[in-house]
């Protein structure tokens, strides 16, 4: 299953929206099979964050752990989130 | 009158304020007119200029003093200031300086994450007037936030009881990385603003209660008692 970020706008900043995209997406994700991967694409994102990743990044690392996979971006606040992301969860993303 | 002179009416639709507050502004001093023969107020365009883009100045204000600001300076809540922020993003998307194109999506996030903090914990909170002070200047190369909330020792005592006074708090806010989701969600933003300074050769200034803290490349974490405290939180991230 792929996630595209830029569905949920383009510019992901504030825990409150954050915490919305990840209940809106909810359901979609109780149909994943069971060796399914889930895929979060940030094509088209501009500006991404700590809050916003926490709430919907950080609670599908640790719901689905290895069945997450990040694709590569080259924006520098996807990458500096992801950074102290593994910081906070103690935890590595997968990153394709 | 000269070209270059505005009415009072015509100056308040400009800064955003009322008619009302522009006399109280030249009553106190805070903002003098130009008065005309038969007494009525003039503004220069020079004048209005420089008022409105000294935003430091403008913020600290507000949050020592609770004076006045531009309606397109403050953001009432957390919906607005998401509209504004990513507004500022557009702006800094189009500017020809090539380490500003590089780094605007960083200088939102950053921005985001300080004025995100403010609202976070201070909901329900604020000590008077709700929401935040944001602005931006893209020739001077800064933004300004700020807020007239609890500030960032309240707030983290609520969690972290050991601190004692504003310059640790400051120290833990900008340092510490709480790992984990439990007890709370205390969020680990200005730790990342901090990185994003350093490693990008920015500045960052930030005032809260009686401690105030300076971040470069060449500064990673100065803090010192401030001369001029202030209730809530102050920031400036130069770029």
């Amino acid at each position: 299953m792929k996630i595209e970020l830029q569905k949920f706008g383009t510019t992901l900043l504030s825990r409150q929206t954050g915490r919305e995209a990840y209940s809106a997406f909810l359901p979609t994700l109780n149909a994943l099979s069971e060796n399914e991967i889930i895929e979060v694409d940030f094509n088209g994102v501009i500006t991404f964050s700590p809050s916003w990743g926490d709430e919907f990044l950080s609670k599908l690392l640790e719901k689905y752990g290895d069945k997450l996979v990040l694709m590569k971006s080259n924006n520098p606040s996807v990458l500096a989130t992801i950074e102290i992301l593994e910081q906070v969860n103690n935890m590595k993303f997968k990153i394709v | 009158m000269e070209k270059d002179l505005l009415t009072i009416s015509e100056t308040a639709e400009l800064l955003g304020v009322s008619v009302d507050t522009l006399r109280r502004w030249d009553e106190k001093g805070q903002f003098k007119a130009f008065r005309s023969e038969g007494g009525h107020r003039y503004y220069s365009k020079e004048q209005i200029a420089n008022y409105s883009k000294d935003l430091f100045k403008l913020a600290e204000d507000w949050v020592l003093n609770k004076t006045e600001i531009p309606t397109t300076n403050y953001c009432a809540d957390s919906a607005t200031f998401q509209a504004r922020v990513a507004k500022m993003g557009s702006e800094l998307s189009l500017v020809s300086d090539d380490k500003i194109k590089k780094n605007f999506s960083l200088i939102v996030a950053m921005a985001g994450e300080i004025g995100n903090n403010s609202f976070d914990h201070n909901l329900g909170n604020w000590r008077d007037v709700p929401g935040i002070f944001f602005g931006f200047d893209i020739n001077k190369k800064y933004v300004v936030l700020a807020d007239r909330g609890q500030g960032i020792f309240k707030t983290l005592k609520r969690v972290r009881p050991e601190l004692n006074d504003d310059s640790s708090a400051l120290i833990v806010a900008f340092t510490e990385i709480v790992s984990g989701r439990a007890p709370e969600e205390r969020g680990n933003g200005l730790k990342f603003v901090r990185n994003i300074i350093i490693k990008n050769k920015m500045k960052l200034y930030f005032k809260t209660g009686e401690a105030e803290l300076e971040i470069s490349d060449e500064s990673p974490l100065a803090i010192k008692k401030t001369i001029t405290p202030v209730k809530g939180c102050i920031a400036l991230i130069g770029f």
